[in-house]
C-alpha cells in the first residue's frame, strides 16, 4: 500500500509524457526549453511548500498509501514528484489548448475555400 | 488566513512573471495581439481543466490523509475537501509557466537557431566554481555553529550561497565588464570567462530566476535581521558591477562591497540562526571583513593596466600598485591582530593572516608597470584560501567540542 500514491504519480507522469510524445507538445517540441520550464516550475512550487511548512500551515498526513519517507521535515518524498506531475499536466493542457485553438481558424479557412 | 497571504504572495509573483514573459515573447502594439490573446485563452482553458482536476484529486488526497492543514491558518472555505487556497497552486503554475515556455521557445521560431546554446556552461564557468565555497562556507559555518543542527534552512541557504549567488555575482559582473575583459588575457580560464554579447541578456535573466526564489524562501525563514542582511547581500551583488552603480569603479567602496560579498553570507547565516551579538562575534566579523577588503584590494593590483586602458577605476588604479599592496598587507595584519582579541579558540585564527602577508609582502615595492606580476601571487591566493578554510574548519571543530 505504501507505494500506491508514489506509483499513481509516476503513472500520471508517464501518461503526460505519452500525450506529449504523441502530439509533440512539450519535451518533444523543445527539450531544452521544456526542461527549463519544468525545473523552474518545480523549484517555484517547492519553495512555496517549504514556506508553508515553515509557517506551520502544511502538515503531513499519516495516510497508509504514502511511503512515509521524508526529504525534509513535513515534506514527504512524494511531494516533488507530485509537483513534477502538476507542472507536466499544466504544460500539456496549455500546449494542447494552443494546438486546438490554432486549428479552429485553419479549419474554418479550409471550409471557406471548399465552399468557394 | 496565513495560507491565503502566502498564496497571494506567490500568485502575485507568478502573475508578474507570467505577464512579463508573455509580453516579451509575444509583442503586440496596443491592446492584445492575436497571438497573445490566444495565449491567455489557452491559459484560461488549462486553468479550468486544472481546477476541476484539483477539486477532485485534492479531495481524494486529503480524504486519503496524505496531508492536512492547520485549521487556524486557512479560511475554511472548501470545495469538496479541498481548501479554496489550494487552487492557488495550479493558478500560479498556469499563469507563469506557459509564459516562460513561450518566451523560451520564441527564439527558435523567430531567429534561425536558438542562441541560448552554451548559456548554462558559460554561466557556470563565469561563476568561478573554484571560488563557490568561499561564499557557501561562511554561511554554513555561521549557521551550523549557532544552531548546532542541520535543518532545511541550512541546506537551502548553503546551496543558495554555493551556486545561484555566485551565478548572479559573477554573471552580472561579466556582463557589465565585457568591455574591459576583452582587453584582459587573464579572463577565459580559472578566473572567469569572456561572455559573448548575445548571452548578456539571458545571463541577467538566469541570475534573476535562480536567485529571487531563494531570497524569498530565506526571507520567509527569518525575521527582520535576516531580511536586512539578505537585502544588503543582494544589493552588494548587483551594485558591485551593474551599470549606473558600478561600485567596483569607486575606490574604497569597491573593496568594501567586495568584502560584503563574502561576509554578508555569514551575517545572513547568523541572522537566520538567531545568534546572540557578542563582542567576540563582532570582532570576528570585522576581522573577516578586513580580510575580504585586503583580498579585493590586492586582486585589483594585477588589473591596473587593463583597467586603466579601459578607463575603469579601482582602489588600485587610484592609489597606485605600491600603496595598494601595502594597504592589503596592513589590513591582513590588523585582521590577524583582531582575532587575538576574540575568545578562545579564536586567537588561533590569527596565524591564518601570516601566509597572506608573506604571499603579498614580496610585492611591497612593486610599481604600476610591474603590477601585472602580482597575478602569480593571486593564483597562489586562490589556493591559499583552501588552506585557510581548512585551518578555520579545524578551529571551528575545536570550538564545537569545547562548547559541548
Amino acid at each position: 500500500m505504501g507505494v500506491l500514491y508514489l506509483g499513481s504519480l509516476l503513472l500520471g507522469i508517464g501518461c503526460m509524457l505519452l500525450l506529449d510524445h504523441r502530439f509533440r507538445l512539450f519535451f518533444w517540441r523543445d527539450a531544452t526549453a521544456a526542461a527549463t520550464v519544468t525545473a523552474v516550475g518545480v523549484v517555484f512550487l517547492l519553495a512555496w511548500d517549504l514556506a508553508g511548512i515553515g509557517l506551520g500551515i502544511f502538515l503531513r498526513g499519516e495516510g497508509t498509501i504514502a511511503t512515509g519517507l521524508l526529504i525534509a521535515p513535513e515534506l514527504p518524498i512524494e511531494e516533488p514528484v507530485f509537483l513534477l506531475f502538476l507542472v507536466l499536466c499544466t504544460m500539456v493542457l496549455y500546449t494542447g489548448a494552443r494546438r486546438v485553438l490554432g486549428r479552429i481558424p485553419a479549419r474554418q479557412r479550409e471550409k471557406e475555400r471548399e465552399n468557394a | 488566513m496565513t495560507y491565503l497571504v502566502l498564496a497571494l504572495l506567490f500568485i502575485v509573483a507568478a502573475v508578474i512573471a507570467g505577464a512579463a514573459f508573455a509580453r516579451a515573447a509575444l509583442p503586440g502594439k496596443g491592446g492584445l495581439s492575436g497571438e497573445r490573446r490566444q495565449h491567455w485563452k489557452a491559459v484560461g482553458i488549462a486553468f479550468v481543466a486544472l481546477a476541476v482536476l484539483t477539486a477532485v484529486f485534492d479531495s481524494i488526497m486529503i480524504g486519503m490523509e496524505l496531508f492536512h492543514y492547520d485549521a487556524a491558518h486557512i479560511l475554511g472555505v472548501k470545495i469538496g475537501l479541498a481548501p479554496i487556497e489550494d487552487f492557488a497552486y495550479p493558478l500560479a503554475g498556469v499563469v507563469a509557466l506557459p509564459g516562460l515556455w513561450m518566451w523560451l521557445t520564441r527564439r527558435s521560431s523567430r531567429t534561425a537557431k536558438p542562441n541560448l546554446k552554451g548559456l548554462v556552461p558559460q554561466a557556470l564557468l563565469a561563476s568561478r566554481p573554484v571560488s563557490w565555497i568561499n561564499t557557501a562556507y561562511p554561511f554554513a559555518a555561521a549557521m551550523l555553529l549557532t544552531t548546532r543542527e542541520i535543518d532545511w534552512v541550512l541546506i537551502v541557504g548553503t546551496f543558495y550561497f554555493l551556486v545561484p549567488y555566485n551565478l548572479a555575482m559573477y554573471g552580472i559582473n561579466d556582463v557589465f565588464d565585457y568591455e574591459s575583459d576583452l582587453k584582459n588575457p587573464r579572463k577565459g580560464g580559472m578566473e572567469g570567462a569572456l561572455l559573448q554579447p548575445h548571452l548578456h541578456r539571458p545571463m541577467l535573466w538566469l541570475a534573476a530566476i535562480t536567485n529571487v526564489p531563494f531570497l524569498v524562501v530565506l526571507a520567509f525563514a527569518g525575521g527582520p535581521a535576516a531580511w536586512i542582511s539578505l537585502a544588503v547581500s543582494a544589493f552588494a551583488v548587483v551594485a558591485y558591477s551593474a551599470a549606473g552603480l558600478r561600485f567596483k569603479e569607486r575606490p574604497v567602496l569597491d573593496s568594501l562591497t567586495s568584502s560584503t560579498h563574502f561576509v554578508s553570507p555569514a551575517v545572513v547565516g547568523l541572522a537566520l540562526a538567531g545568534a546572540d551579538v557578542t563582542p567576540g562575534l563582532l570582532i570576528l566579523l570585522v576581522a573577516f571583513f578586513l580580510w575580504g577588503m585586503a583580498a579585493h584590494a590586492f586582486g585589483a593590483v594585477q588589473d591596473i593596466e587593463p583597467d586603466r586602458q579601459a578607463g575603469i577605476g579601482s582602489i588600485a588604479t587610484v592609489i597606485g600598485a605600491r600603496r595598494t599592496v601595502r594597504l592589503a598587507v596592513v589590513l591582513w595584519f590588523v585582521a590577524g591582530l583582531a582575532m587575538l582579541a576574540t575568545p578562545w579558540p579564536g586567537p588561533l585564527a590569527a596565524i591564518i593572516a601570516v601566509p597572506y602577508i608573506v604571499n603579498c609582502a614580496r610585492y611591497w615595492n612593486i610599481t604600476d608597470t610591474t603590477a601585472g606580476r602580482t597575478n602569480a601571487a593571486w593564483r597562489r591566493f586562490i589556493w591559499l584560501n583552501y588552506g585557510s578554510g581548512f585551518l578555520v574548519t579545524l578551529i571551528f571543530i575545536l570550538q564545537w567540542s569545547l562548547a559541548s
